[in-house]
C-alpha cells in the first residue's frame, strides 16, 4: 500500500514541470495551446520583461545558452470572432505600418492624408482605417479625419464594375467632384477578394490611383 | 471487456442527449469565459488609459485648459456596449481627477448625434463630429472645437489604444495622436487614478516589492508532533515546540530555501526538549513565490532532538520499568538524544504566515517499544506526525 502511495506520487514533479509547458498534452488541450502567442526570447531579454519570474543570467555567463519562451493567451480566442476578421485584426499594426509606409515614401510629405477602408464588416474597416490614419498622424503627416464621399449614382456605377477598375474610376470621380484638390492624398485600404485575408491598399493621389500591394 | 464497455457508453449516450440542463452549462461556461475576459481586457484598458492620461499631466496636448467633446470610445471588434461604458467613465474619472492635463471634458449631444445636413452637393447624414459645419451653423461648437476619439483593438495577446483628438474644423485635421499597447501576459499596473504613475515608476514600484522580500527572514515555528503508539502498554504524550531560526532564499524567486532553526519544548514534571533544526524547501505552486497568492512548499528537514525527563525513558529500546521511574524522581533525570528526518508540507502567505504538516522519522528508534509507524515505506518508518504555525519576521 505504501510503495503503491509513492508510485502515485512519483509523477508530480512530471505534472508541476509540465504545468509551465505551453505545448499540447496531458495537462494543456490543443485549443488552449493554440490560443497562445509564444516568443522565444533570451535570458536576459525574459528577465527585462518578467523579472519576477525569469532570474537574471549570470554574471560570469554560463557555459549553456539559456533562452526563455514567453507566451501569452490571445485576447480573443481563436472561434469567438469571424476567421478572416480574427486575421485582419491581429496583424493590424504590422500590415497597416507597412502599407502606410509604401504609401508616405510615394505621396511625400506636403500633403494632405485622408483614408478609408473598404471591408464587408463595417466596425472592422472602422479599426483599419483609424489604424492607419493613426499610424500616418504618428509618423508626423497631416491626416484629416474626413473621409472623401462621392454622390449616389457615382457609387452605383463603381459599385457594378469589379475592384481593378472601380478604385481607379473612383479616383478619377473624387478630384472631378472636388472632394479632393491637389493637395490631398487619398489612401485606401481594402480586400479584393471576398475570401482573403490580406489587406491591400492604393494611393489616389492627383487624380491618379496607384497599387500598393 | 471492451464490448462491456462499449455498451455501457451506449447505454448512457441516450441520457446524455436528453439532458436538457447541457446546453444551459454550456452557456454558463461561455459566458464565466466571456465575464473573464472581459475582467482582463477592462483592466488592461484602464491600465492604458491611465497610461494616457499620466502622458497628458506631464506632456500635455494643449498649452491651456481646452474643451474637448468625447467623441467615441470604441471597444473591440466582438464587445459590447458594457465594457464601453465603463471605459468612458473612468476616462471621465481620470479626466476630472487630473486637472493638469489641460483636457476638460464638455458635453454636446449634437456632436455624438447623427445630424443632417442638406446643401448644394446634395444631402448628407453623418455624426456631428463629423460634419463640423452643420455643427457650427448650429451653433453647437460655441462650447467645444475639439473631439476625442478612444479606439481600443484585440491584436493577438495585446490590446492597443489608440487615440487622436480632432479640430472640429471643415477639414477635420488630426491635431494629437498616440497608440499605446499592452501584452496581457504582464499584469495590469492597478494605478490609483487619483495619483497616477508612469510605467516606468509603476515597474520600479515592482522591482522594489520584489527585492523588498529580502534574502533573510526570522521564522517563529509552534509545532506540536504526536507519536504513534507502539505495543499500546505506554504512550508517548504529544510534544508541543517554540523554535526561531533565519531562513535564506537561495534563488531571487524563491524557489528554493534553506533554513536553519533551534526550538525548545516542555512539559510540567514530564520534559525538557531542545532541538535543532535544518530544512531544504522547494516552491511547488509556481516558478516564483507570489506576492498575492499562497505559496506551496514541499521540504526535507534534518533534526537532533535531546529530551530528558520522564517521557525520555519513552524513546528507549525498551518498555521503562519501575526502576527507571524511581531514577528519574531521585535526581538523575533520563536524557536521550536522536536525529530525526521530517518530510512535510507548507503553506506560505505572503512569506508571513505559513501553515505546515509533516511527517518525521527517527531511524534510532526503530526498534522502541513505545513508538509505532504511522507510515512504513520500506527504507524509512515514520513514527511522529506534527503539525506547525510559522510567522515569519
Amino acid at each position: 500500500m505504501d510503495i503503491l502511495l509513492i508510485l502515485l506520487l512519483l509523477p508530480f514533479g512530471y505534472f508541476a514541470q509540465r504545468a509551465y509547458d505551453p505545448s499540447p498534452g496531458i495537462t494543456r488541450s490543443r485549443t488552449e495551446a493554440r490560443n497562445l502567442d509564444c516568443v522565444r526570447t533570451s535570458q536576459a531579454d525574459a528577465h527585462e520583461r518578467f523579472p519576477g519570474l525569469v532570474p537574471a543570467p549570470a554574471a560570469r555567463g554560463t557555459l549553456s545558452q539559456v533562452d526563455a519562451v514567453t507566451c501569452s493567451r490571445r485576447i480573443m480566442s481563436y472561434g469567438e470572432r469571424p476567421a478572416q476578421d480574427e486575421v485582419i485584426l491581429s496583424s493590424l499594426r504590422q500590415s497597416v505600418g507597412t502599407l502606410t509606409q509604401a504609401a508616405a515614401a510615394i505621396a511625400g510629405e506636403n500633403v494632405r492624408w485622408h483614408v478609408d477602408a473598404f471591408y464587408p464588416s463595417q466596425p472592422v474597416a472602422a479599426k483599419i482605417s483609424v489604424a492607419a490614419r493613426m499610424d500616418l498622424a504618428e509618423r508626423g503627416h497631416r491626416v484629416s479625419d474626413r473621409v472623401p464621399v462621392l454622390a449616389a449614382g457615382d457609387i452605383a456605377v463603381l459599385g457594378a464594375l469589379p475592384p481593378r477598375e472601380a478604385y481607379p474610376l473612383a479616383c478619377k470621380r473624387y478630384f472631378a467632384e472636388h472632394s479632393l484638390s491637389d493637395g490631398d492624398a487619398f489612401l485606401a485600404l481594402m480586400i479584393v477578394d471576398a475570401q482573403e485575408t490580406q489587406l491591400h491598399a492604393g494611393l489616389c493621389l492627383a487624380g491618379t490611383w496607384r497599387w500598393l500591394r | 471487456m471492451r464490448r462491456a464497455w462499449l455498451g455501457l457508453l451506449l447505454l448512457t449516450l441516450p441520457a446524455w442527449a436528453a439532458d436538457p440542463s447541457l446546453a444551459d452549462e454550456q452557456q454558463a461556461q461561455v459566458e464565466a469565459l466571456r465575464g473573464e475576459v472581459a475582467g482582463q481586457i477592462q483592466l488592461q484598458a484602464f491600465d492604458l488609459l491611465d497610461e494616457l492620461v499620466h502622458g497628458w499631466t506631464q506632456q500635455p496636448p494643449f498649452p491651456l485648459d481646452t474643451a474637448v467633446v468625447l467623441a467615441e470610445v470604441s471597444v473591440p471588434v466582438g464587445f459590447g456596449s458594457g465594457l464601453q461604458a465603463l471605459v468612458e467613465n473612468h476616462f471621465a474619472a481620470l479626466a476630472i481627477n487630473n486637472p493638469r492635463t489641460r483636457v476638460k471634458l464638455v458635453h454636446c449631444p449634437q456632436c455624438t448625434a447623427s445630424v443632417v445636413h442638406s446643401g448644394a452637393r446634395g444631402t448628407i447624414i453623418a455624426r456631428g463630429v463629423d460634419q463640423p459645419e452643420a455643427l457650427a451653423r448650429a451653433g453647437a461648437l460655441t462650447a467645444s472645437r475639439h473631439a476625442l476619439f478612444l479606439d481600443f483593438e484585440a491584436e493577438g495577446a495585446s490590446l492597443v489604444l489608440r487615440t487622436r483628438i480632432t479640430s472640429l474644423e471643415p477639414a477635420l485635421p488630426i491635431v494629437y495622436a498616440r497608440t499605446l499597447s499592452t501584452s496581457t501576459s504582464s499584469a495590469a499596473l492597478l494605478r490609483s487614478g487619483e495619483r497616477l504613475k508612469s510605467a516606468a515608476e509603476a515597474r520600479q514600484e515592482y522591482l522594489e516589492a520584489l527585492q523588498g522580500r529580502g534574502t533573510f527572514v526570522v521564522p517563529l515555528r509552534l509545532g506540536v508532533r504526536t507519536y504513534a503508539s507502539g505495543d499500546g502498554t505506554v504512550r508517548v504524550p504529544p510534544f508541543l515546540w517554540l523554535q526561531l531560526g533565519a531562513e535564506a532564499a537561495l534563488s531571487q524567486a524563491r524557489a528554493w530555501t534553506a533554513s536553519f532553526s533551534v526550538g525548545a519544548s516542555w512539559a510540567p514534571q514530564l520534559h525538557t526538549g531542545l532541538l535543532v533544526q535544518t530544512r531544504i524547501s522547494r516552491l511547488l505552486s509556481g516558478s516564483v513565490a507570489s506576492l498575492t497568492h499562497p505559496d506551496v512548499y514541499a521540504y526535507v528537514g534534518g533534526s537532533i532532538i535531546s529530551i530528558s525527563g520522564q517521557s525520555a525513558l519513552l524513546f528507549r529500546d525498551r518498555v521503562p520499568d519501575l526502576q527507571d521511574v524511581l531514577a528519574g524522581t531521585q535526581g538523575t533525570a533520563p536524557r536521550t538524544t536522536f536525529g530525526a528526518i521530517q518530510v512535510g508540507l507548507e503553506v506560505r502567505v505572503k512569506n508571513r504566515i505559513a501553515a505546515g504538516a509533516y511527517l518525521e522519522s527517527m531511524p534510532t528508534m526503530n526498534n522502541a517499544p513505545a513508538l509505532g509507524t504511522y507510515l512504513d515505506t520500506g527504507i524509512l518508518q515514520f513514527q511522529s506526525v506534527g503539525a506547525e504555525v510559522s510567522f515569519c519576521f
